[in-house]
């Protein structure tokens, strides 16, 4: 009989257990690119998907299986796969789901990328995506057309820090028979499990809090198996005849799984977007200690709330567990734990202010990464969003003076420390 | 493929090859509760090894319309009208858990139909307890839960499947999901009430296969042997998983029944 582990238990063993031969207790590297098969009917029922197992490591390796093993026992998904980033688990996601003449429902409060991809990237394919405000159900609804094939936002917008009222959104997905796919990048399965609010499909960039050290690029899908594909005409490469596998019905053959069969026999087979054994060691390494320290970043993230709150040089503070943030309510009923560990603020004096600040702190970081173990710092406006018109920046929730912080787990008192160098060298340039 | 049976929309899964009834066909009986993707890794497996395959969604199970069969003998006669539906002939029988059940009622009501018959994880009676029972009518997700983290050994725990990225649990709750409301209640109420088991192990003269599971917690091993030793000709093996072995363990699984298959067809031979 099997137990039913909790959180904190699965963030530490979920996908492995020590093998037989070695007793391992780590997870082994399998640093290997192939597989020797016992004979030519092992090799054609790995071919064909008859049988579960490894063929080559662009679709599947053991040690990257054990993280996603792991992922998709904290999420509570069917399956997951994991690949080289988190914009290769968006690519495999919307190539997975549309072809040419098809139609996204997006929000438009998102990561630069993930909107450059469906705005830019995905029409020269014949993707078409409208972005409507995360915030607005009754917008999203009127968004989705017959040929709509995903609706997709980011749980807490990158980097506005919008929150998608998750369980409202995903009842309209479910009357309008379109998955709901939301990137959970910046919650992560400790602050929020997406498919307990009916989504069907979750993103990571586990490059972020999920990995955790800043030391490795790695993304992930993971199918919340609770969406049903049987419309044929709707879904024609799930639930039709696929050119892979002669002909096959993914759906048919592998009901919950559908997609995750259908992602690795196309997307990780065609495209090739693997993550390698080693970064996923690491990823690994990192999930181990995922509840610690994401205690830990809320824990430094509420203090840090507080002391920039009343800050003299602060001209504003913005993070959903604030009660002055609109999407306050929202927050409260979906992230009890706490909004995540990004905290975006103005300050006074505006873009030049923000610049000296940002190069006057010593101990955080100024660098284009968030949900590292050390606290980082960045101004979007002439980085990450810096390809955006002002027109779209503001669309997205931005503006000139503003920073973004993503609280680490340095002790407290230093980051506020540093944090006064840099305000106090904001101040005296501005006089 | 989707067939018009009886009136309601039913699925036959057929390990993603075109039926040709013509050859050896195994059918493959999902248990309580349970729809055609509880074999996932044997039916595309027998297909492409050339046999004619047939999973069925039992009603209200899975992909099929209908209503659950409400006993075992219900399910014995649907799956006798859906082969002569599908002109099956030599047919050899897998079911699993209650799947066995409706294997042994179905072999003891047409004796001649059956050319050998698998048991997987099973027994020839399967008592519910009573909390299960009432799980099943009061909040069935939950019993679907607590199904699947009884049914597994200790990989299920610990989110390991032999599928690479899968996670038993989570997929195993989604597969029973898949299903109506009322099915998993019924398929245990009929696995409860049968006790015409005995009898019908007895009247086995086909030869039988028993694959059982060291931990299974649903139809324990204890029952398992009790039920192969009164099988007249049947080989049986033990595999070290929960009860749901077919996915746990398919790799052995499939070798234990190809291996079975081979001595069928050379009994034929000589
Ligand atoms: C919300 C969000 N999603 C996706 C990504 C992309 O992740 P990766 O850098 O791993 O490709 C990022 C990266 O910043 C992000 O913030």
């Amino acid at each position: 009989m099997s137990d039913n582990y909790k959180f904190d238990t699965l963030s530490l063993h979920a996908g492995h257990i020590p093998d037989k031969e070695t007793g391992s207790r780590a997870v082994p590297i399998y640093q290997t690119t192939s597989y020797v098969f016992k004979d030519t009917e092992e090799a054609a029922a790995l071919y064909n998907m008859e049988v579960g197992g490894h063929l080559y490591s662009r679709i599947s390796n053991p040690t990257v299986s054990a993280l996603e093993q792991r992922i998709a026992a904290l999420e509570g998904g069917t399956s997951a796969i994991a690949c080289s980033s988190g914009m290769a688990a968006m690519h495999l996601v919307v190539t997975a789901l549309c072809s040419s003449g098809d139609h996204i429902v997006a929000s438009s409060k998102m990561y630069g990328a993930n909107i450059n991809l469906l705005q830019h990237t995905m029409p020269r394919f014949g993707v078409e995506t409208d972005f409507v405000n995360p915030n607005d159900p009754e917008a999203i609804e009127k968004a989705i057309k017959p040929n709509t094939k995903m609706v997709f936002g980011e749980v807490i917008g990158n980097p506005g820090l919008d929150i998608m009222d998750v369980p409202v959104v995903a009842e309209i997905c479910k009357k309008n028979r379109v998955p709901l796919v939301l990137d959970a990048t910046f919650n992560t399965p400790f602050l929020m499990q997406p498919f307990n609010y009916g989504a069907n499909i979750v993103i990571h960039s586990l490059t972020k809090w999920l990995g955790g050290h800043g030391i490795a690029i790695g993304g992930a899908i993971v199918n919340g198996g609770n969406f049903d594909w049987g419309d044929k005409e709707k879904f024609p490469t799930i639930s039709g005849p696929h050119f892979a596998l002669g002909g096959i019905s993914f759906w048919e053959e592998f009901g919950p799984s559908a997609l995750t069969a259908k992602i690795r026999a196309e997307g990780m087979y065609n495209f090739g977007p693997s993550l390698s054994p080693t970064n996923a060691f690491y990823l690994m390494q990192g999930i181990e200690t995922l509840p610690l320290r994401m205690k830990k970043h809320m824990e430094n993230t509420h203090e840090i709330l507080t002391y920039l709150k009343d800050h003299e040089a602060v001209e504003w503070v913005k993070h959903p567990d604030l009660e002055t943030h609109p999407d306050h309510e929202v927050a409260k009923k979906i992230l009890p734990k706490g909004s995540g560990s990004i905290i975006v603020f103005g300050i006074k004096g505006g873009r030049k202010a923000g610049q000296i600040f940002i190069e006057s702190v010593q101990l955080a970081s100024h660098l284009a990464n968030v949900g590292d173990a050390k606290t980082l710092l960045i101004h979007p406006g002439s980085t990450t969003h810096s390809h955006l018109s002002s027109e779209a920046m503001k669309e997205a929730g931005l503006t000139d003076d503003m920073i973004r912080l993503s609280v680490g787990l340095e002790d407290i008192d230093d980051i506020k420390k540093d944090f006064e160098k840099g305000f106090r060298a904001a101040k005296k340039l501005i006089k | 493929m989707f067939i018009n049976f009886k009136g309601a929309k039913t699925y036959v899964g057929t390990g993603g090859k075109n039926l040709e009834t013509n050859k050896t066909t195994i059918c493959f009986i999902h248990g309580s509760g349970q729809n055609h993707l509880s074999f996932v890794q044997q039916a595309r497996y027998f297909a492409y090894k050339g046999y004619s395959v047939i999973v069925p969604d039992m009603p209200g199970h899975g992909f099929s319309d209908g209503n659950p069969c409400r006993s075992i003998k219900e399910n014995a006669e649907w799956i006798y009208d859906l082969l002569k539906e599908l002109k099956a002939k030599d047919i050899v029988f897998v079911g699993h858990s209650q799947g066995c059940l409706v294997g042994l009622e179905l072999n003891k009501i047409y004796p001649e139909l059956l050319k050998g018959i698998i048991f997987v994880a099973g027994s020839n009676t399967i008592s519910v307890n009573q909390f299960l029972l009432d799980l099943a009518s009061s909040n069935p997700k939950k019993a679907y839960k607590m199904m699947v983290t009884w049914g597994h050994g200790k990989d299920g725990a610990m989110s390991i499947a032999s599928w690479p990225g899968h996670s038993y649990f989570g997929e195993g709750f989604n597969v029973m999901n898949m299903n109506i409301e009322d099915a998993l209640k019924l398929d245990l109420e009929a696995c409860n009430e049968y006790q015409d088991g005995e009898d019908a192990s007895k009247k086995i003269n086909i030869p039988a296969l028993a694959v059982l599971a060291q931990y299974d917690q649903m139809t324990p091993l204890k029952s398992g042997k009790k039920f192969v030793d009164i099988i007249n000709n049947c080989e049986s093996h033990i595999l070290d998983c929960g009860h749901f072995l077919q996915a746990e363990r398919p790799k052995e699984l499939n070798l234990i029944i190809s291996s079975y298959l081979d001595k069928l067809e050379n009994i034929e031979i000589i």
